[in-house]
């Protein structure tokens, strides 16, 4: 099963009630869960801060740049799954595997973070998308 | 070393080990009447259990029962339904309908206790505290008060809650929660609403935390589901200070995000 398949059960199944999301705060519905862009950049800041953590990047765009404003989840949760907060830095080039926002403007919800040195942080989200957002 | 000296080394050994187990043991004594007092001691961190999609299947021995069914006067049936039904919708829509958590607000009783992040129970004697990671929730259980009335208990997100042990188990009573405060599966209700909890430990790491709401002004009947937690014995809770909310409402309850640009 592949993996957008997999995160469609999981809305199935959050859509019957047969189980519930664990972690959100809210609906994360602005986001497209079916679809997955690679936004590669220079962090221009890095938001340690709740209810989202958030990376401000600025991504070339021909002769010019396009800022994107990816949301992570929590402080609390990256921590859980082993994030620090000085593990991205303004200034770092970073590429982040995000769910892009619905309605095309130039954000998304990050599913996996790539460091300038390959290290990979996972947004927390439950291994083979169980639930779309985490 | 002459034996005057040795002598005089002993005794204030003595007495500075007399004065160190004096401060230790009025350091241990709330915590040890707190512990041998109570009938069981449920201090520590806990996180929801079962945790789908990670770690093993959980011992269907270590769970609670199912869910009972939320059943609704009609005169709130049909509204809650049709709003669940235009939070779908708008979902589909990616068009998001605000939920208390977007704008920063507690959950509140009962639905704190869905703890989508730790939560942190502090026994000691005559009360009972629990801390929510998120939005750094707390509510305080007063053991062996007498609940007043209803209607003499301001409304608030966590209500007034009282408590006795029922053998191991302890039975909580919660009145006064808002009517704002949505319930568990956002269920609406009166200013009549009251939650009986019953915590118990199933193993020494496994707590539930039984819950039944009734409410005679928009329930037909009390409706009782179950909260499990497992323990997190090296667990250190965190702070969460809602400061940099991105999402915002719109004037049509739709959520968005706030796209920063730092240039």
């Amino acid at each position: 099963m592949t993996y957008s398949k997999l995160r469609a059960l999981g809305l199935a199944l959050l859509g019957a009630g047969a189980v519930q999301p664990l972690f959100a705060h809210h609906s994360f519905a602005l986001f497209d869960h079916q679809n997955r862009v690679t936004v590669s950049g220079t962090v221009v800041k890095f938001e340690w801060t709740n209810p989202h953590v958030f990376i401000q990047l600025e991504v070339p765009d021909g002769s010019a740049t396009k800022h994107y404003t990816v949301e992570c989840a929590s402080p609390n949760v990256l921590t859980r799954v082993g994030w620090k907060f000085s593990d991205i830095k303004q200034g770092d080039k970073v590429s982040l595997l995000i769910n892009p926002l619905r309605n095309g403007q130039p954000g998304g919800m990050l599913e996996t973070a790539t460091l300038a040195n390959g290290r990979q942080l996972s947004d927390g989200n439950p291994p083979q998308g169980v639930f779309p957002r985490s | 070393m002459n034996f005057q000296s040795v002598g005089r080394h002993f005794g204030i050994l003595l007495v500075a080990s007399v004065l160190v187990l004096a401060a230790a043991r009025a350091d241990d004594a709330p915590k040890m009447l707190a512990t041998s007092a109570a009938p069981a001691n449920f201090t520590g961190d806990w996180q929801r259990y079962p945790r789908i999609g990670r770690g093993p299947p959980a011992d269907p021995a270590t769970l609670p029962p199912p869910d009972g069914k939320m059943m609704l006067k009609a005169k709130y049936r049909g509204p809650y339904e049709a709003k669940r039904a235009k939070e779908r919708e708008s979902d589909a829509k990616g068009e998001p309908i605000a939920a208390a958590g977007v704008d920063c607000l507690p959950y509140g009783m009962p639905e704190m206790m869905s703890a989508i992040y730790p939560l942190e129970i502090l026994q000691t004697p005559g009360q009972v505290t629990i801390v929510a990671e998120a939005f750094s929730q707390v509510r305080r259980i007063f053991i062996g008060k007498p609940q007043p009335k209803i209607d003499e208990v301001p409304p608030g997100y966590y209500g007034h809650s009282v408590a006795h042990w029922d053998g191991t188990t302890l039975v909580v009573d919660t009145v006064g929660v808002k009517e704002s405060v949505l319930g568990h599966s956002e269920m609406p209700h009166s200013d009549q609403m009251r939650i009986t909890e019953r915590l118990r430990l199933v193993t020494p790491d496994i707590l539930h935390d039984q819950i039944t709401v009734t409410d005679p002004v928009t329930l037909e009947q009390p409706w009782t589901f179950s909260f499990a937690y497992k323990r997190m014995p090296d667990y250190e809770m965190l702070e969460y200070v809602c400061e940099n909310n991105h999402e915002y409402t719109d004037d049509q309850g739709v959520t968005h995000l706030r796209l920063q640009d730092n240039k």
